[in-house]
């Protein structure tokens, strides 16, 4: 019997479950459940008393409660309202968009100037040395970008970001190394030798990264 | 179960007050509460389960219920409700409102116009 009873609570469980999937987690949502449930199990309980068996005592308390959609709307909004102020209220995500804004901007600063210098006709060494805002702009924004949290993901950790903007800044800093290199020297091949060492470094850290990164995904979409 | 049954439509405004009449006279939980109405109408009508929780929820953030856990050990805790000072005013304010739309509606609804004179 007391394995009966255990199998009810099971089904119980999961028809709330169901019921609810999908509805953002919430305080009220907790409570809500556990009031539903022990409330249910009471009228299971009189429905077998007046002899039903389990099988009907279960379905017909479900038909009797009624339409709970419009709870589940309530809930819904309540789930939706803490993931809301959870994500944009945190400190963290308010550095995030810093990070972002400050790197678009020094990327936007570093082709603009590149721009200037290149239609002011100075050297090529010169235009392609203002590359480095770009390379600077580009790991900020890379690791803003990833330690912020989205309605679909959450943030990755600080130090796997850094690693992440270091790997983007490697490969950038081996382009401009590249044309720098390629403007003073002359010589193509010390270009793609400089260019070599930090694109080769910055791409086996994003790969390393990459193939070891866990699912950031939340569990609700 | 129900031998026949008032129109959804009639009770709808009342649903609120009727929640407070049962928890004016103690504290309850759902279930209960629902049984009580079953009950008081003499079997001729079901207030649905659902309806409670939604009107719990309003009532609770107008500040005319509140709410709290049982202490059952077996089989899970009660969420009980009791009724506040306030939600006393709310109802008494209730009860005469319906006594003053009873009378109307009476005659409104059996009354004859040459009944009436100016």
């Amino acid at each position: 019997m007391s394995g009966n009873e255990n199998g009810l609570d099971q089904r119980i469980k999961a028809y709330f479950d169901n019921l609810f999937s999908g509805v953002g987690a919430s305080q009220q949502l907790f409570d809500l459940k556990e009031e539903l449930t022990i409330n249910m199990k009471e009228r299971i309980a009189d429905y077998r008393a007046r002899g039903m068996d389990d099988e009907q005592a279960f379905k017909e308390a479900i038909v009797s409660m009624g339409d709970l959609s419009g709870l589940v709307d309530d809930m819904r909004r309540l789930g939706q309202d803490t993931a809301r102020i959870n994500i944009y209220s945190s400190m963290a995500n308010r550095i995030s968009a810093g990070f972002i804004v400050v790197g678009v901007l020094l990327v936007l600063f570093g082709i603009f100037v590149m721009a200037m210098t290149y239609f002011m006709q100075m050297e090529g060494v010169a235009v392609a040395g203002n590359g480095i805002f770009v390379v600077a702009g580009g790991m900020l924004f890379t690791y803003g970008l990833l330690t912020r949290e989205t309605d679909r993901k959450y943030a990755m950790n600080k130090v796997r970001a850094a690693l992440y903007g270091l790997s983007i800044g490697s490969i950038l800093f081996g382009i401009f190394s590249a044309a720098v290199t390629h403007f003073s020297v002359g010589e193509t091949y010390v270009s793609i030798a400089s260019l070599m060492v930090f694109f080769l470094g910055g791409v086996g850290l994003f790969l390393i990264l990459a193939l070891t990164g866990s699912d950031r995904r939340k569990p609700d979409h | 179960m129900m031998s026949s049954t008032i129109s959804t439509d009639i009770i709808r405004g009342h649903t609120d007050t009727i929640i407070l009449n049962i928890l004016r006279q103690g504290d309850s939980y759902g279930y209960e509460i629902y049984k009580r109405i079953i009950q008081l109408s003499g079997q001729r009508y079901e207030l649905k389960e659902a309806t409670l929780y939604t009107a719990f929820r309003r009532l609770e953030k107008e500040g005319f219920i509140v709410s709290y856990w049982g202490d059952e050990t077996q089989g899970g805790r009660r969420k009980y409700y009791r009724i506040t000072e306030e939600g006393r005013k709310h109802y008494e304010r209730n009860v005469k409102d319906w006594d003053f739309a009873k009378d109307i509606l009476e005659t409104l609804i059996k009354g004859g116009i040459e009944d009436v004179r100016e």
